[in-house]
Formats: C-alpha cells, sequence, structure tokens
C-alpha cells in the first residue's frame, strides 16, 4: 500500500502547473509563517474560558496585543494591514463599537506622529547638516576628540527638540564625511569609524528622551496621562524631569565610547571636510536663515503654547509653513513619510485606550501586585525595576512608540497618581542600545554596513544598564524635589 | 541567457564574482550583479531611504554601492568591460527602478552585457524577485550563507542555482557530472557541455546505482552522455558508482572538482520539508555545486 508520502511523490512530478502551484503555496507559508502562527494563537486563546476577574471585552482587546505584538516584531505583513486588522478585530471581537474605535484611532498623538514625520522630511530637505558641521567646527573643531565629543553633544540637543528620525538623518553625513576615507581594516583605522558612527547614533538615541517632541513616545505617554489620570505634564515640566537624565547619559556614553573604541582618530579628516565645505551660495544662506526661523517658531510654541494647540497641530503647522513658502513640495513629502507607520501607531493608540477601557490594564496590574505580594523587598522598587526593564527591553525588541502605546496603560495603572512611573516607563522605553531594530537611528547605522549587530549590543549592554541605574536614582533623589 | 550574480561582502565575493563571469562568458550570457543590502525595519525603512538620498547628495556612497564599484573595478582588471579612462565609478548613475530596487547606469559598450544591482531587504525574497524580473536562467551565489538558506534558493528560486563554496581562483577544476533519469540531469548535461567546452575543462560523469529498477536506465544515460560528451571533443571519463547518492557524490566529489546536477523532480511539499538529494549534496560538498532546473 502507498504511503501519504509516496503518494505526493507519485503524483508531483506529473503535473507542472501543481508544481507551480504547491511551490507558490509554500513560499507564501514560510513568508507568512508568523501570521499564520499569530492567527492560531488567537484561534487557540478565543477557544479557552475567559479569565476570572476579567471581562470578555478585555480578554479580547489582550488578544489581538498579543497578536499586535506578533505582527509587528516579525513583520509577516504590511504595517498598514496590521494597523487594518487591529480595527477591524476590535469591532470583530466586540472589545468597543466602532464609533468608538474611530474616536480612539485618531487624537494628538497621532497628529504629532504624521506631523513630525513630515516636518523631519521638510528639514531634512533643505541640507542644513552643511551649515551645522560648519557651526560644530567652529565651536568643537580644536582637537578630534572634542569635535566627536561636540557632534554627539549638538545632536542630543537638536535630537531632543526635533526628534531622533531628523537628526540623524542631518548628522550622519556630517560623520561619515570625515571617516570617508578611512582603511577600516586597522584596528586603530576601525575603531576611528565606529567612534564617529556611535557619537551620532548615542546622542541622537539619548536626545531623544530630553522633551516630548523627541519622540512619539513621549507625547503618547502624556495623553495617556491626560486621559486615565488626569494629569497634565507641559513641555516645560518634561524637560525639568528628563533633561538631566539626558545630561548624565551623554557623560557615561562618552567614556563608554572611548573605552569601547580606543583610537589615535589619526585619520579623521575634520581639515579636509572643513574646506570641502567652506563654500556656501546666498540662495542656501538665505534657504537655511528661514529654515533656522521655521524651526525656532516650532519650538518656541511648543514650549508656549502645548496646552492650547496640542503638540501634534505645531508639528503640523511646522510642515505646512514649509510647504506653503514652497520649500518643500507635497511630493517629497509624500514620497518619504512612512504612511504605514502612522497608521499602525494610531491603531495601536485605539488599542491601549481599550485596554484600559475594558479594565484589561487594571487585571494585569492586579495579577501583577499579586506576584510582588509574594517579594520580601519593598513592592515599590521591585515594580518600577520590573515595569522600567520591561519597557526598555521590549522597546529594543519592538520599538518604543509602539512599546508605550501598549504597555503606558499598564504602567499608568501600576501607580495612577504618581507621575514617576509613566514618565520612566517612556523614558526607558528611549534606551534603544541594545538592537538595531529598536530605532530609526539604530537601523540607519546598521544600515551603512559599518556597524554590525553584534558590535551595537555589545556597547549596547553597557548603555542600557548605565541607563537603567541613572533613571533609576534620578526618579529616587531628583525628581521628588521637583 | 541570462545569468544573475548575487555578491556580499568585499572580502568573500571575489571567487563567487569570478566563476560566475567565467560562466557567464561561456554563455554569452546577459550578466547582472546584484548586491543585496540588509533587510531594513518597515518602522526604519522611509528613514533610512530619506538618509540615502542625503547620502546621494553629499557624494557619499551609500551601503552596498562600494560593494559594487569594487565589483565593477574588479571586472575591468579582469577585462570583462572595456577600461575606458574617461568613465570612472563616480560618473555613473544610480537609477531608482523601484522601491527595493536601484540600478547603475553603466554607460559604454558593456551596457548591454552587463547590469549592476542594488537591491535592500530579505535575501530569498530579492533574488527570487530579481528573477522573475528578468528571466535569468542560473543563480550564482557564495557559499558563506547558512544551509537553510541555500536550501530556500534551489527551493524558491525559479532558475538554476549555483552555490560557489571554497572556489579558488587560480586552482585547475574539472567538472563532476552526476546524471539521472530526471529533466533537472538532462539540463545539468547540457550546461555542463557548453561550460567545459568553452573553458576546456575535463568533465567526470558519474551515475549512482541503488540497487532499484531504474539501474539499467542510468547506465544507459551514462553511456549516451559520455558518447556525446566524446562527439563534443571535451576531454571525459565515465564512471559507475553504488551507494547512497548523496553520501557517494559527496565522497567522489574533491576540491578541484564543481559539480553539477539536476535538481529533484520530488513533490515541492516533501523537498520543503524533508529536503533532497541534490540540496543536500550542495550543502555537504566542500566546492562549487550547480543545481539545475
Amino acid at each position: 500500500m502507498l504511503s501519504f508520502l509516496d503518494l505526493l511523490n507519485k503524483f508531483g512530478p506529473m503535473n507542472e502547473s501543481y508544481k507551480i502551484i504547491s511551490s507558490s503555496m509554500l513560499y507564501w507559508f514560510s513568508q507568512k509563517k508568523w501570521f499564520i502562527f499569530s492567527v492560531l494563537l488567537a484561534v487557540f486563546l478565543l477557544s479557552l474560558s475567559t479569565p476570572v476577574g476579567l471581562t470578555l471585552a478585555g480578554y479580547h482587546s489582550l488578544i489581538i496585543l498579543l497578536m499586535v505584538f506578533t505582527l509587528v516584531t516579525f513583520e509577516p505583513i504590511p504595517f498598514p494591514a496590521i494597523a487594518l486588522l487591529t480595527l477591524v478585530l476590535q469591532v470583530l471581537l466586540g472589545v468597543a463599537p466602532p464609533d468608538v474605535v474611530a474616536e480612539s484611532f485618531m487624537n494628538d498623538a497621532v497628529l504629532f506622529v504624521m506631523g513630525s514625520l513630515m516636518f523631519a522630511i521638510a528639514i531634512v530637505h533643505q541640507g542644513l547638516d552643511i551649515r551645522l558641521a560648519k557651526i560644530i567646527i567652529k565651536i568643537f573643531g580644536r582637537s578630534k576628540r572634542l569635535f566627536l565629543a561636540g557632534l554627539m553633544t549638538i545632536s542630543a540637543i537638536l535630537s531632543s527638540f526635533l526628534g531622533e528620525h531628523t537628526i540623524i538623518a542631518i548628522m550622519l553625513p556630517i560623520g561619515l564625511s570625515v571617516i570617508k576615507n578611512i582603511d577600516t581594516k586597522q584596528t586603530d583605522g576601525r575603531n576611528a569609524v565606529l567612534l564617529t558612527l556611535f557619537s551620532v547614533a548615542y546622542g541622537t538615541i539619548i536626545g531623544s528622551i530630553g522633551t516630548p517632541s523627541g519622540g512619539a513616545r513621549n507625547v503618547i505617554m502624556i495623553n495617556y496621562l491626560q486621559e486615565f489620570s488626569n494629569i497634565n505634564i507641559d513641555y516645560w515640566e518634561w524637560m525639568k524631569h528628563a533633561y538631566p537624565i539626558l545630561i548624565m547619559q551623554l557623560i557615561v556614553a562618552y567614556f563608554v565610547l572611548q573605552f569601547a573604541f580606543p583610537t589615535t582618530l589619526k585619520n579623521i579628516q575634520i581639515k579636509g571636510y572643513k574646506k570641502k565645505i567652506s563654500k556656501s551660495t546666498t540662495k542656501d544662506n538665505i534657504n537655511h536663515l528661514f529654515s533656522s526661523i521655521i524651526i525656532l517658531l516650532i519650538v518656541i510654541s511648543w514650549f508656549l503654547f502645548n496646552e492650547e494647540l496640542g503638540l501634534g497641530i505645531i508639528a503640523l503647522c511646522g510642515a505646512l509653513i514649509f510647504m506653503i513658502c514652497g520649500m518643500v513640495s507635497w511630493e517629497v513629502i509624500n514620497k518619504n513619510t512612512n504612511w504605514g507607520v502612522i497608521l499602525l501607531f494610531a491603531a495601536t493608540i485605539s488599542l491601549g485606550f481599550q485596554i484600559n477601557e475594558t479594565g484589561a490594564s487594571s487585571w494585569l496590574v492586579i495579577k501583577f501586585n499579586a506576584l510582588l505580594a509574594l517579594m520580601p523587598e519593598s513592592s515599590f522598587n521591585i515594580s518600577w525595576s520590573f515595569m522600567a526593564i520591561l519597557t526598555g527591553l521590549t522597546a529594543n525588541f519592538f520599538t518604543s512608540s509602539a512599546t508605550i502605546s501598549l504597555l503606558g496603560p499598564m504602567a499608568i495603572e501600576l501607580q495612577p497618581s504618581d507621575v514617576s512611573f509613566a514618565l520612566s516607563a517612556a523614558i526607558a522605553s528611549g534606551f534603544s542600545f541594545l538592537t538595531v531594530i529598536s530605532s530609526p537611528t539604530a537601523m540607519i547605522i546598521y544600515s551603512t554596513g559599518l556597524v554590525s549587530t553584534k558590535t551595537f549590543f555589545k556597547v549596547g549592554v553597557l548603555m542600557f544598564t548605565s541607563s537603567i541605574v541613572i533613571l533609576y536614582l534620578m526618579s529616587k533623589f531628583y525628581w521628588v524635589t521637583l | 541567457m541570462n545569468i544573475l550574480i548575487a555578491i556580499g561582502g568585499k572580502e568573500y565575493s571575489k571567487p563567487t564574482l569570478d566563476l560566475g563571469m567565467k560562466i557567464a562568458n561561456a554563455f554569452e550570457a546577459t550578466t547582472t550583479i546584484a548586491y543585496v543590502g540588509k533587510r531594513i525595519s518597515q518602522f526604519s525603512e522611509k528613514d533610512v531611504s530619506v538618509v540615502h538620498q542625503n547620502l546621494d547628495n553629499r557624494e557619499l556612497y551609500r551601503p552596498g554601492v562600494r560593494t559594487l564599484e569594487w565589483a565593477y573595478d574588479f571586472l575591468e582588471s579582469k577585462k570583462y568591460i572595456k577600461k575606458d579612462k574617461s568613465i570612472a565609478f563616480n560618473d555613473h548613475l544610480l537609477i531608482d527602478e523601484e522601491n527595493s530596487r536601484m540600478r547603475v547606469l553603466l554607460k559604454g559598450n558593456h551596457s548591454n552585457k552587463i547590469d549592476l544591482i542594488l537591491r535592500t531587504g530579505e535575501i530569498i525574497d530579492q533574488l527570487r524577485s530579481e528573477v522573475e524580473t528578468s528571466n535569468h536562467d542560473i543563480t550564482i551565489i557564495g557559499g558563506g550563507g547558512n544551509k537553510g538558506m541555500h536550501h530556500k534558493l534551489v527551493q524558491f528560486i525559479d532558475s538554476s542555482v549555483m552555490v560557489v563554496k571554497n572556489y579558488s581562483v587560480n586552482k585547475q577544476y574539472k567538472i563532476l557530472l552526476p546524471v539521472n533519469n530526471s529533466t533537472g540531469s538532462n539540463k545539468a548535461i547540457q550546461i555542463a557541455e557548453k561550460f567545459a567546452k568553452s573553458k576546456k575543462l575535463p568533465v567526470e560523469i558519474i551515475t549512482v546505482l541503488e540497487n532499484k529498477s531504474s539501474d539499467k536506465k542510468l547506465r544507459t544515460i551514462l553511456k549516451k552522455t559520455e558518447q556525446r560528451f566524446t562527439t563534443a571533443g571535451i576531454k571525459n571519463t565515465a564512471t559507475i558508482l553504488e551507494g547512497n547518492p548523496v553520501e557517494t557524490v559527496v565522497k567522489y566529489a574533491k576540491d578541484d572538482s564543481l559539480v553539477m546536477l539536476g535538481v529533484s523532480p520530488k513533490n515541492p511539499f516533501l523537498k520543503y520539508f524533508f529536503g533532497s538529494k541534490p540540496i543536500s549534496i550542495a550543502q555537504q560538498c566542500n566546492c562549487p555545486v550547480l543545481i539545475a532546473k
């Protein structure tokens, strides 16, 4: 008697079209295996009875959360498809009625993501890197080591206001220009290249925690705090909490990088670069002046009018002014804006709201607190450490803004009246030092082909650990004084 | 004939490019040299694209272009493309053809024969797409990747696949041609004949008997192939071996062998889950292996 395998083999070679179809199907399955896994997992969980103390809608919202985590981590389907699936499932599984889902889909945090991405493209389009390079060389050009420290500091300061995706696009060409002809086969040369690239990358990553506009996750957390705990944190308030951490991280990063990449820096070519960029046209000068004025206006507006106008509307204004002035075309913005990410953030924020509304986040916190009760140590320290490390680590494998949009409600629920928990979660999620998928900066540095995932992780472990320690010390001893 | 040569880092791609170009020359084939850059997460793909545009504006080569420049210089040094002092690599244009595909526009009279392509994404996906777009007949790739990748290449890419492992530019090679009664084997015989004739390489034709009813047929095929190569004026030997085909071929292949064999006619589902003899041979041999489709 023929076995199933023999049967397959017998029929297989006979029909060419069958071969093509089965090959295509296999390819589809191999590419979409994580999608199939997440669907099967969801179906399995749906077939189980609802856990005690959790509403059916809450249970379903957690199942969708698990699906989103799997799909975003492994990317078997496009982000817009994940976003649409999240919305559709919320309605189909009875988590919320269509009107409620639609309402939670658009808020100031989503407008901020949209506005900041468009604003970033408009800024990068102005070619400000040459102007910035001149300024950095003028201030820090006395020595090569000082130049790199300056590159890191300026990256951090700018990124804290304009976001890391904007600043890495502007600063990377500067970094790559000074290391252009370095021979990376020699250890000294390789370390000089890595030191330069990491100085830009770490500056930009560290900077993004500094102000609400530094990263979408900060704005998402501010929105959640307002909605769930009725706590208002304005631009200045955030800076008071986060900027001292940023400064301490910069100092630590400087020494970590010097330790990780010892080099004489003799091959770094600042003078040659300075000569190359010395000429500029009047048109460029006028363009740069106008760009700087617009950027300054937007940053000042974030400081002064964030409560009245919302950070998102102000960011949109920035992109709008650039377009109205004809300094960037809609085609450029349309081509370079990641609409898929905007849709995904909107959908995950919507899901985050439903996780809170259905009581799922409270249920998770009750379970978590029950676990903590078994610990002999102070529950505050343990829950803080758990939450900060969890959000920090999750962000490294899942990206920071998506992490906060999904885990933010739980961080707030842990200590609804204590703002330090929510802020710590948002800030820790910005410690994207471990993996190259964690942030646009890390991915861009990795995409140069000059930095390996292994190197990124090895140095990142040091930075991540010290950053968590700094955050803990600041929240314990400095934030209480504010 | 269209040939696709996939290259990686400069250090590891020299043998792949050298052997690939020898095969392309033998077939007078149109050649595409493709570098597949690292896969970018969907979160960052637009940011990376903006940065790369910025690097272009500042005349800083984007990742991958340096590898293509190296490939261009290599081809020039080996006289696969004509040396033209008026054209340096810098002057060639990088044309964005679609989202993840860019082409270096080569000026001059070699442009119809050789394409330099830069792609980004998951390697199997990108090579599959490249083969589908340009109807390549043979895909040549270095053997540095993991075994699973070679399995997927053979399974999902709609062209013959050559895995270049442990190839030395200066070594004298001979073709090892295991034959059987499959359609793929016929294709392998055609490729081996043309390549051996063009490069004046000796061919070792073998067939492995497994004590099956098809053994007689295999002997006939071996005899016919031997006659075919002798008529074509190609130095050859014909040997009958016995045993497990994978173990026997792997044991018989030496460091100076270029193994050319046909794809398995097995059902695709079975191949995916349990592999196939040609895939196992390609994974276990320590020399270049071509699996013809």
